[in-house]
């Protein structure tokens, strides 16, 4: 066990809509300046711990502690408050608002708010196809430049964690390149990252630790080497190599 | 999508399959109010509940379209007064007798709801609200500045003679309370007798489940017009027996006011349901007679029942009641056998 | 058509146009943002009414207050309203009709405050003055100033609308609840103040217009009943939850009046304006610029 207090201590969590659970008793821990991912195939929880620990939905069971504070149960808008950012699947753009004013809004928070324009001077030189696209409507993107800007969103404000949800779904491979370009130039930064991919191709290059989700539960967990190296895992849970 | 056609089949068969006590329940009701008149003959009393039957007749008939047929249709006042003036003209100026002045009323009524019917099919809910409320005003607005005598404009119609003109006034009042009582009977019978028919499962299904009933053929231009005409049809009787009873009619019985207070009663008593008209009307016709002399405290109240009731008591008191009976047999059923799991 | 008959029409246009646009801007922001009809619009005009006779006859001050009472009066009011007639019913969004549930829970309010005023003012028609007294002619066609305030001031404020949503921090977070709830809360935005301080301020617009409409048309408790009435046309018509659509509706359905009062005579100039917009309507279900699935704010 690590000395240091995580960023994000999730407990026993449980999740679900309705009366289908689809996040079991799930314990997870992301260290300050890592960059955690959790690999798995779709519709076995991946949305719906990130939406359970930013707040979009109150999980039925288990505790949530980000930053030394207990978060569950609070709305998905304080808890943002507190510094965590959710990049939701499909990016979450403002369709008809312009990439520009989709940006500005990553900065809502009162003390981000001021220093939004010095911000977004930073976000455009580490994405300068976003300064490109700056006054065009969100809705009249592609699919990767949608991402980037939703990346880019993320980076708004002060953050302590970055929840990413499949940055790579639905994307053509040589734009899934450069949003994992993105990430890579973010984790870099020492940001910390909880990535969820069903994708694993490209996650060796940010990953520092990766666990296996399956029906709501992780089954296995470790570096990407590691798991590479166990052939049942490649097999059962990566698909044929 | 077969189960919300069954929901709705499940929803609307329980109502014939009344037990026979409550069929028994139901018959004494009708028989206690029917003596009313012959034990306690308080014209007051049996004016207000004249009225309050009208009302009654009235919002039977708006439940029909608004709640069973679900369409958000706030022009039934206006399908209301129409079906009163025609009534109340073909009596001025016509020789025909009171009773078939009443049933034309109820014709026109109808054939005005059914035009209104048309442009509700292509409107999206909120829409048609906000259409149907336009139409009502316009109505209103009409009528009240119709400046050729035809109307009456906003001082009302001429004195006309009504149904019983030949009796006396005690006479007339226990007629009327007759009459009204009986066609509270027929219109609740008809609304719940369609309400499980074809049409009546029709209906809901395009209601609940629109894509549903488009796949299976049931087209909704058909089955719309056809509860237009009906609901249109007892508004229009309503409004002749309004007119006939109060001897006028003025274009007040439309406007905000007795919106409101129609919307409270089925709202309160239940949206949908065959009893809710009844009990709501009831319990606040009573409200509002014990408020009489405070008009402003009285409309104050309802607005706040109606929010509370909206907020705190979905279903309205037809909900409620049905809620408390199975939360009673399901704590009997409990108490008999072994906990059951969930 | 004479000349003087067209700077009429131009007129009528404009004047109506602009405190029509005022008295419907409200109720398209509420919609966009909260995807419910506000049906106490109307009774937010009808208490600005009473407080511009309240503080121009009863206290005889300046107009600025009287503009500025009825302002922070009707914005207290409409957040007070979303509290008690929206907010209890957020939680249960998914499983009522939300937007007929709101319908009549918005207009118990209208008749809850229509019957208050009744109790505390009385039915009688009450004088409010106008905020500017005098006119100027114009080739025969008399202006009066209090109309031409209530159009500049009207185009003011809804300019005034226009830059706070798209320059100012809560104006972002307005924009961006009506396009995606889920994303604007991630990204902070508090929806549980956001949204009466949202009904707050539509109300104040109405509030401001209730003064203006009061010198013309008195102050009464049913004084509301036109304009909302008026307001939901110009929404219906323009197209729900579009404010560019309610804008270029106010003018249009300014204009169908303008031409009927001139041409017709006043009497008919509301059925007409409605036949209008019930051909629109069959042609155009969604109205103008309505969209179901696009065009948020």
């Amino acid at each position: 066990m690590n000395d240091v207090a995580p960023i994000l201590d999730v407990r026993g969590l449980t999740a679900g809509y309705g009366d289908t659970v689809v996040v079991r008793d799930l314990s997870l821990r992301v260290q300050a300046g890592k960059c955690v991912v959790i690999i798995g195939p779709n519709g076995h929880g991946k949305s719906t711990l990130l939406r359970a620990v930013s707040g979009l939905m109150k999980p039925m069971a288990g505790e949530i502690w980000f930053d030394g504070e207990r978060v569950d149960g609070e709305q998905a808008e304080t808890i943002a408050h507190r510094g965590m950012v959710h990049i939701p699947q499909g990016d979450g753009l403002f369709a008809d608002m312009t990439v520009e004013d989709n940006l500005l809004m990553g900065s809502f928070p009162k003390g981000s708010w001021k220093d939004r324009q010095a911000t977004i001077e930073r976000v455009f030189d580490l994405f300068p196809i976003v300064r490109d696209k700056r006054a065009q409507r969100a809705r009249t993107l592609s699919g990767g430049e949608r991402r980037l800007v939703g990346l880019g969103r993320g980076l708004m404000r002060e953050g302590s964690i970055l929840l990413i949800d499949e940055p790579s779904l639905g994307l053509a491979p040589v734009m899934i390149d450069n949003v994992y370009g993105a990430i890579r130039s973010i984790v870099e930064a020492h940001r910390t990252v909880l990535l969820v991919e069903e994708n694993f191709t490209h996650i060796g290059e940010v990953a520092d630790e990766v666990h296996v989700l399956e029906t709501g539960s992780i089954v296995r967990s470790g570096s990407l080497e590691a798991l590479m190296a166990d052939r049942t895992v490649v097999e059962t849970y990566l698909g044929v190599l | 999508m077969s189960a919300a056609v069954s929901a709705a089949a499940a929803r609307v068969g329980r109502l014939p399959r009344l037990s026979g006590l409550s069929w028994t329940g139901i018959v004494a009701v009708v028989a206690i109010v029917a003596v009313v008149p012959i034990v306690y003959s308080n014209n007051y009393i049996l004016t207000v509940m004249i009225t309050g039957g009208i009302v009654l007749i009235l919002n039977t008939s708006w439940n029909f379209v608004l709640g069973i047929a679900g369409v958000w249709n706030f022009g039934q006042l206006a399908i209301y007064a129409l079906g009163g003036y025609g009534a109340g003209l073909l009596m001025l100026h016509t020789g025909l007798p009171g009773w078939l002045c009443v049933i034309l009323g109820g014709l026109i009524a109808s054939g005005i709801s059914v035009l209104l019917a048309f442009p509700t099919l292509r409107l999206y809910g909120i829409y048609t609200s906000l259409l149907t409320f336009s139409f009502a005003s316009v109505v209103q607005f009409i009528i009240v500045n119709d400046g050729s005598g035809f109307s009456g404009g906003s001082f009302g119609l001429d004195t006309v003679d009504g149904l019983y003109p030949g009796l006396g006034a005690r006479a007339q009042i226990h007629a009327y309370y007759w009459t009204v009582l009986a066609l509270i009977v027929v219109a609740t019978v008809v609304v719940a007798r369609i309400r499980s028919s074809r049409l009546g499962i029709a209906l809901q299904t395009i209601r609940d489940a629109p894509g549903f009933a488009a796949a299976r053929g049931v087209n909704p231009l058909k089955y719309r017009i056809i509860a237009f005409a009906i609901s249109g049809f007892i508004a229009g009787v309503a409004g002749g027996m309004y007119v006939s009873f109060n001897q006028s009619i003025t274009p007040s019985v439309m406007g905000l006011t007795p919106m409101s207070i129609d919307v409270t009663m089925l709202v309160i008593g239940g949206l949908g349901t065959i009893a809710g008209p009844a009990l709501g009307t009831t319990l606040l016709t009573i409200i509002q007679t014990s408020l009489v002399d405070y008009p402003g405290i009285q409309l104050t109240i309802l607005g706040t029942i109606l929010l509370l009731i909206v907020v705190f008591v979905p279903g309205g008191l037809v909900g409620l009641i049905a809620r408390v009976k199975s939360r009673v047999s399901r704590w009997v059923s409990e108490g008999e056998g072994p906990a059951r799991g969930g | 058509m004479s000349s003087s008959d067209l700077v009429a029409i131009v007129v009528t246009t404009i004047v109506f146009g602009s405190i029509y646009g005022l008295v419907s801007i409200g109720m398209t922001l509420i919609y966009g943002t909260l995807r419910i009809l506000d049906m106490s619009q109307g009774s937010m005009v009808m208490v600005g009414g009473f407080v511009g006779w309240g503080i121009l006859t009863v206290a005889t001050w300046n107009p600025i207050v009287a503009l500025i009472a009825a302002f922070v009066v009707t914005f207290v009011l409409g957040t007070f309203t979303e509290l008690i007639s929206v907010q209890p019913l957020m939680s249960r969004r998914g499983e009522i009709d939300f937007e007929m549930v709101t319908f009549i829970t918005t207009f118990a309010v209208a008749i809850v405050l229509a019957n208050l005023a009744l109790q505390i003012f009385g039915p009688f028609q009450k004088n409010v003055p106008p905020l500017i007294h005098g006119g100027v002619s114009i080739l025969g066609v008399h202006l009066d100033y209090h109309s031409m305030l209530m159009a500049f001031t009207s185009i003011l404020l809804m300019i005034g609308l226009g830059l706070f949503l798209s320059r100012t921090r809560w104006g972002f977070a307005i924009r961006a609840v009506a396009q995606d709830l889920d994303a604007a809360r991630l990204m902070g935005v508090p929806v549980g103040k956001l949204y009466p301080l949202t009904m707050g301020l539509a109300s104040a617009l109405a509030g401001i217009g209730g003064v203006f409409l009061g010198a013309l048309y008195f102050a009464s408790p049913t004084s509301g009943d036109l304009p909302l009435l008026t307001a939901l046309i110009v929404v219906i018509f323009g197209g729900l939850g579009s404010l560019k659509g309610t804008l270029y509706a106010a003018y249009i359905i300014g204009l169908i009046q303008a031409l009927a009062i001139v041409l017709v005579g006043t009497t008919w100039s509301l059925p007409i304006l409605y036949g209008v917009i019930l051909l629109v309507l069959i042609f155009r279900p969604y109205g103008l610029f309505g969209n179901p699935s696009e065009a948020r704010l």
